[in-house]
């Protein structure tokens, strides 16, 4: 089989994966944002739960959460019946989560390292709160947290493999069935191709954001 | 008429009192210039001014209006404008080092005072030329020298039109040769009428360009008095043993 006929066959898995990747960073950014906002929050209501959160989305498999979501929630009593996800949907819930746990506690990380100072010299001209996060601490912790945030994207690509655990087809699922109707190893190879072609995109753009926040 | 009236003001980090019963007025136009050992509380006292920390007793009043009067503060909305009417220039610059210079001197008077472009633009022309760096005006925080930094800090706090300047120790985190540059901006400020309140361990900018300078030690106003008073009259022993210290060290002390 030519590589040409392997690449047409993976790229009907390669749009999942993808996508799920889009997704992920799409909603876990933000997420994660906010949360970490509300795990620096003095109020303990608002503190507390986003800590217990973390804590079990960074102290479980992904796996394991992914089969939670997509087979677990369904038999929980009384709310059950309503939690029951379209699998693809499942599992961008599921990434969109873990993935927010890992950006709060990075942007937390970020957060504190911004100096002091810089607070009170915003204050002391007058900035409201929300003026002296979104132009004052925001940039600062931007910076401090790209190349975190450039080594969870890229381990992000790798951990989109995982959905095929709940019947998601994305590209190493055809590479492995392409492998066994073959009995080549070369889908192996073209998989690998297209993870690299990936991770080397996002290495380039996170290399271009780290020159523009070169401050 | 008083810019800022401060009475009996008290001050603690838990068990450490750090002022003891403070009491500071500062006329339209004065320049005080306040002196002390390290640890003594000076910048304790202008950060209390200035609402950065939170006095326990007493009441501090900017202009006609009370920030804190025997202990109880005024409502956050209250606390901005008169806040406000204060400028503050720290030891360490604390320019916003993601934006230029320029961005850095408009910024809080687009977003807080509400300027149109034009006039806000109009006066960070003015300031800068004001401290000699109209040609630094798009360049980042670090690609200035120190004294550039706090000659930009302060342009940033003039753009405000403040009642008072407060200023904590603005040369001492600078290299000898720069501090000159910076003392002369302020220098000139002071010859224009403004008002400062003035920490440093530059004496012989104290002796030239202070109306009164203040003695503080171990939280309180030990001393005060014209320049000539204090540096050539005195007797009083804790300011003289402070003074013989400052000539035997040419260095600035190290501050908190
Ligand atoms: N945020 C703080 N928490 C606890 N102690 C503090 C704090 N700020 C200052 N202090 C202490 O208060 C005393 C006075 O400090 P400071 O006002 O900075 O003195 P000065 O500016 O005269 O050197 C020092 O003993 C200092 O360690
Ligand atoms: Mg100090």
């Amino acid at each position: 089989m030519k590589i040409a006929n392997i690449s047409k066959i993976l790229l009907m898995g390669i749009g999942n994966t993808v996508t799920v990747f889009a997704v992920t960073l799409f909603f876990s950014i933000p997420l994660g944002l906010l949360l970490s906002f509300m795990s620096m929050s003095k109020i303990k209501v608002i503190k507390a739960p986003v800590r217990v959160f973390v804590f079990i989305m960074r102290g479980t498999p992904l796996m394991l959460q992914l089969f939670f979501v997509c087979f677990g929630l369904p038999f929980l009593p009384y709310v059950g019946q309503y939690l029951v996800m379209d699998r693809f949907v499942a599992a961008c819930v599921t990434f969109a989560l873990n993935y927010a746990a890992y950006f709060c506690e990075i942007f937390r990380g970020g957060l504190l390292s911004v100096d002091a100072g810089q607070y009170e010299a915003a204050k002391v001209l007058g900035l409201t709160k929300w003026h002296v996060r979104t132009k004052i601490v925001i940039p600062q912790m931007i910076k401090i947290v790209l190349p975190a945030v450039s080594n969870e994207s890229i381990t992000l690509v790798k951990d989109t493999a995982l959905i095929t655990t709940i019947g998601v087809t994305e590209t190493l699922h055809y590479a492995k069935s392409l492998v066994n109707s073959t009995a080549s190893v070369l889908p192996y190879g073209v998989a690998a191709a297209f993870y690299l072609g990936m991770t080397f995109v996002l290495t380039k753009l996170f290399a271009y954001l780290e020159r523009k926040y070169a401050f | 008429m008083n810019i800022i009236h401060a009475v009996g003001v008290k001050k603690d980090f838990g068990a450490l009192e750090v002022l003891k019963g403070v009491d500071l007025s500062v006329s339209q136009g004065e320049v005080v210039v306040i002196i002390g050992p390290s640890g003594s509380g000076k910048s304790t006292l202008l950060r209390c001014l200035i609402e950065l920390e939170r006095i326990d007793e007493g009441s501090i009043y900017v202009g006609d209006r009370a920030l804190v009067e025997n202990g109880v503060y005024a409502k956050e909305k209250d606390l901005r404008e008169i806040r406000q009417r204060m400028g503050m220039v720290f030891q360490h610059f604390n320019l916003f080092p993601h934006m230029t210079v320029w961005k850095n001197l408009i910024l809080a008077p687009l977003s807080v005072l509400k300027m149109d472009k034009k006039e806000a633009e109009d006066r960070a022309f003015e300031v800068l030329r004001q401290v000699g760096l109209l040609d630094k005006r798009d360049e980042l925080p670090k690609n200035l020298s120190g004294g550039q930094k706090q000659r930009v800090a302060i342009a940033r706090a003039l753009m405000m039109r403040p009642d008072i300047l407060l200023f904590d120790e603005p040369t001492s985190a600078l290299d000898p040769e720069l501090t000159g540059e910076v003392l002369t901006v302020m220098q000139d400020l002071a010859r224009n009428d403004s008002t400062m309140v003035i920490v440093t361990h530059e004496m012989e900018f104290a002796k030239n360009v202070a109306d009164r300078v203040i003695f503080m030690n171990e939280g309180v106003i030990a001393l005060e008095g014209t320049p000539k008073e204090i540096f050539e009259n005195s007797n009083h022993s804790r300011l003289l043993s402070f003074l013989a210290r400052k000539d035997t060290s040419a260095e600035a002390m190290p501050s908190t």
